[in-house]
């Protein structure tokens, strides 16, 4: 593999990893029952920590509005698939097709910041780490 | 009060994204602790909410109606244009969040 090739696929690694910390993450926030169980909270710091790191690895090299779309999505779907799985939750077929347009709505809202005019306008030159925009361009 | 709790939260998420941007990959140590505090004070709001909503619901409401709070005040504030695709996804977050609400899953 080339270098280029290399250091995409660790890129893709890193964002993937990041949506399983993010699931990880909502989970965690939940069992915490508002950060009041001991266990869980330091787990929702670890993860916290662990998602934020592993993002901030990825979206060096990921695009940052397709970074943010699968990582939401990952979280999202994963805390709607395992919540009913760790809690006393259930997955009814209104409640899933409801989330599956919020998660659907979310994901389509951060691919679009990627039309944006200059990011059209500009060659597909690398990312410069220290020019960018922002986590989420605002 | 788990809408109230979750309304903090996302107000806090939204600056956490903000902060996140300002914080040049985490080396503006100001902006950075603004990051990581807002991120403290979100998961907090977000565990309170999280005592009523399902966890499945409740993170997909805090993250999608955060979401469409960035795009929004980005064409407000922040010279961000709102474009057709903008437009489609808010309109599916706050579809799905009603229609989660109206069939008494929320």
């Amino acid at each position: 593999m080339s270098n280029a090739a290399k250091s995409s696929t660790n890129a893709w690694l890193s964002l993937l990893l990041a949506g399983v910390f993010e699931i990880g993450y909502a989970l965690a926030v939940g069992g915490s029952e508002g950060f009041t169980q001991l266990t869980w909270s330091l787990v929702a710091v670890v993860f916290f920590l662990l998602t934020l790191y592993a993002l901030s690895l990825a979206l060096r090299t990921i695009d940052v509005s397709i970074g943010y779309a699968v990582w939401a999505g990952i979280g999202a779907v994963g805390a709607a698939v395992f919540g009913p799985l760790f809690f006393d939750e259930t997955l009814t077929l209104a409640k899933g097709i409801w989330l599956a347009v919020i998660i659907v709505g979310v994901i389509w809202l951060k691919l679009a910041d990627r039309t944006k005019p200059e990011a059209v306008a500009a060659p597909a030159a690398e990312p410069q780490a220290t020019n960018r925009p922002g986590a989420l361009q605002v | 009060m788990h809408w109230l709790y979750l309304a903090i939260a996302v107000a806090f998420e939204i600056t956490v994204a903000i902060a996140a941007g300002k914080a040049e990959g985490f080396k503006n140590r100001k902006w950075t602790g603004i990051t990581l505090a807002s991120g403290a004070a979100a998961t907090f709001f977000l565990s309170k909410a999280l005592l009523t909503f399902d966890v499945g619901v409740g993170y997909a409401l805090w993250t999608s109606v955060a979401g469409v709070g960035i795009t929004v005040l980005g064409a407000l504030f922040f010279g961000q244009r709102l474009n057709i695709n903008k437009a489609i996804g808010i309109l599916l977050v706050i579809g799905g969040v009603v229609g989660l609400q109206l069939s008494g899953s929320a």
